[in-house]
């Protein structure tokens, strides 16, 4: 688990609230160890351990004397990097949840248990069960209801077993080719599902869509050909220099919409009412006569010409299929 | 005291005390003997931005889950309120019966990964901190899989909070259909992702009946009113859902689609064989599937209903006249 970035003070204070019964529980335990159940850094684990040895209650003599304190083992944290609580106050054991901590896990819980080989209904029922018990106040009603893939049980397994995957794939640029690929991670947003592979025709890392791989099969080898020190980058869609870029008018309201393409923040310049100007960046025009087919009345190409030209081609040949055929 | 205390000593002090205390600290207690506090206390007045410290402290604890009560009580002569400020412990600790396995541990971890990206984000990784806490390891981890849940519509976390706190809402919301944005007023139950979309559930009061809302429907900002309501009996998630699932079950349309498509891979994999070549496949709004299909182009001929026919073909042809003529 990466360390997460900005700390914010109230996920410190939750940290130091969920150290101290673990230590109490653990004791003697090494900073390395906590460090690894924890998920942090040693130095994190340091850290808290050195402000908990010195924090406490006010007492009766409201100054916060030494038997109003927590205390360790110094010398033994020094000597052997090991941690023992030698006295302790006001807390012993886990925090509740708060209700929205609850909420957001039944919701994750939800969502994975449309996977195959996860989490059945019951273990989810129950699960759930415990988290509102485990809560201080009524988790708020979140749920989802998570699709599925029928190829994604083959394709985990894949990925689990380190196998090769042979399938046939329809690409962006609407050609169909054999692709053997070392799967690396299986993805979801929302309802679709990514496999993100080291394709080895390609020789570079790929992400396949699920819905688009056809006679999936596993081949028995297991040789990675992939370089050792292979990364894959945190976002599945990364720009690439050969992209070309183009100018759109979208209406403001549908800018969220476009956030995978255009990012959070696109440079815009305002349009006639209610719409900006902005550029996008596409691998092709492929994608981009899509794009906007499925966004009538909210986005349009203004240039450069050729775009225009698919978008309107694509279009009018859809269009063109209702006019050829007499209605039943 | 040279060195200055951290907010986050400060913030663990403060639970502290409050957990010590059976009968309660008050204002003046905490100002003047707690930890991060007393430091910058001034004796005989002058504490304004130190108690507005408290009332944010307060919050940032509260938000943790915390039970931080107030307790009003008279004072003993005067007309004077006062009031104590405490953390019940039995009401702080988790319950002792609540446990976990470590294979349910691993669930929750993925769980919580798939929040990693926006609105309740910071709510699963301190959930995860206070699962750590107590002290059981997970089951190896379903290595290679990262699930990933988005909320990315500006209303998820305005009506989210309403819920929480049982107020009513206010909001535009622009029905297929309709040219007009339309106020609605809404006690909000529940929030439910299907169909990979955002949907809040709850009684529209206008209309005096349950009601489900696509979140990318709703133009403008929700506005919280000060109207609280009592929250009906039932689960409302649940209900929702089951809503949302009758929807897509009665809603099915007939496709023909262009073999060896994009068209055919995506469509076809969710769809059923109907015969004579065609496909069906069942959608749970009319408008947004006729987006979808419009996207595909000439690759979908629509059979039936005949809504969806008007529906893509009315898309198809803006979006040919839009890109028509070669000046813009």
């Amino acid at each position: 688990m990466a360390e997460p970035q900005p700390l914010r003070v109230q996920d410190r204070l939750a940290f130091l609230l969920a150290l101290v019964p673990y230590l109490l529980d653990n004791d003697g335990v090494s900073v390395a160890q906590a460090a690894n159940h924890f998920g942090v850094s040693a130095q994190r684990i340091r850290d808290a351990v050195e402000l908990i040895a010195v924090s406490g209650v006010p007492g009766e003599t409201k100054a916060y004397q030494p038997g109003d304190l927590f205390d360790i083992d110094w010398d033994r944290l020094e000597e052997r990097d090991e941690i023992a609580i030698t006295h302790q106050v006001a807390i012993d054991d886990s925090p509740r949840f708060s209700a929205r901590e609850a909420a957001a896990l039944i919701a994750g819980l939800q969502y994975i248990a449309a996977l195959p080989a996860n989490a059945d209904r019951e273990t989810v029922a129950t699960l759930t069960a415990k988290l509102t018990r485990a809560a201080n106040g009524a988790p708020a009603a979140v749920a989802v209801e998570g699709g599925t893939d029928t190829r994604l049980g083959q394709v985990q397994e894949a990925v689990a077993a380190g196998t090769v995957l042979v399938f046939d794939y329809l690409n962006g640029r609407e050609e169909r080719e054999e692709r053997a690929v070392e799967p690396l991670r299986v993805e979801s947003v929302d309802e679709s599902w990514y496999l993100r592979a080291w394709d080895r025709s390609r020789r570079a890392l790929r992400t396949f869509r699920l819905d688009r791989m056809r006679d999936v099969r596993s081949s028995p080898d297991a040789t990675p050909e992939r370089p050792e020190d292979i990364e894959l980058p945190e976002r599945i869609f990364q720009p690439s220099k050969q992209d070309r870029s183009v100018t759109i008018e979208i209406a403001e309201a549908a800018l969220p919409l476009l956030a995978d393409y255009l990012g959070d923040r696109p440079h815009t310049e305002p349009a006639r009412r209610g719409w900006v100007r902005t550029r996008l960046r596409i691998a092709h025009l492929h994608g981009l006569k899509r794009l906007v087919a499925g966004r009538a009345g909210l986005l349009v190409v203004v240039d450069p010409a050729d775009a225009r030209a698919a978008v309107h081609e694509w279009a009018a040949a859809g269009l063109a299929r209702y006019e050829q055929r007499p209605t039943r | 005291m040279a060195a200055a205390v951290s907010n986050e000593e400060r913030l663990f002090s403060l639970v502290l005390a409050l957990l010590a205390t059976e009968t309660g600290l008050t204002k003046a207690d905490i100002l003047s003997s707690v930890q991060g506090y007393r430091q910058r206390y001034r004796p005989g007045g002058g504490n304004a931005s130190l108690e507005r410290q408290f009332e944010r402290d307060k919050e940032d604890i509260r938000d943790l889950g915390v039970p931080l009560e107030s307790i009003e009580l008279p004072a003993d002569q005067g007309a004077v309120q006062y009031t104590r400020y405490r953390i019940p412990k039995g009401e702080y600790d988790l319950p002792a019966d609540v446990t976990f396995t470590p294979k349910e541990i691993a669930l929750l971890d993925l769980a919580a990964l798939a929040w990693r990206e926006g609105s309740l984000s910071g709510e699963s990784r301190r959930a995860l901190m206070k699962l750590r806490s107590l002290g059981i390891d997970s089951e190896e981890p379903l290595i290679g899989f990262a699930p990933r849940l988005r909320a990315r519509d500006a209303a998820f976390d305005p009506l989210r909070e309403a819920i929480e706190r049982r107020r009513v809402v206010v909001f535009g919301y622009l029905k297929p259909g309709e040219a007009k944005v339309r106020r609605r007023r809404v006690a909000p139950l529940a929030l439910v992702q299907f169909g990979g979309r955002w949907h809040v559930h709850g009684i529209d009061l206008a209309a005096k009946g349950r009601r489900t809302f696509l979140l990318s429907r709703i133009a403008g900002a929700v506005e919280e009113t000060a109207d609280g309501f009592e929250a009906p009996d039932g689960q409302p998630a649940e209900e929702a859902r089951e809503g949302l699932r009758a929807v897509f079950h009665a809603n099915r349309a007939l496709l023909e689609l262009a073999p060896d498509t994009d068209a055919a891979a995506r469509l076809g994999s969710r769809g059923a064989p109907a015969g004579d070549g065609a496909v069906a496949v069942h959608f749970s709004d009319l408008a947004l599937f006729a987006d979808e299909v419009a996207a595909f182009g000439p690759e979908v001929l629509v059979l039936e209903p005949a809504e969806l026919i008007d529906a893509v073909r009315a898309r198809l042809a803006a979006v040919a006249a839009a890109h028509g003529s070669t000046d813009g």
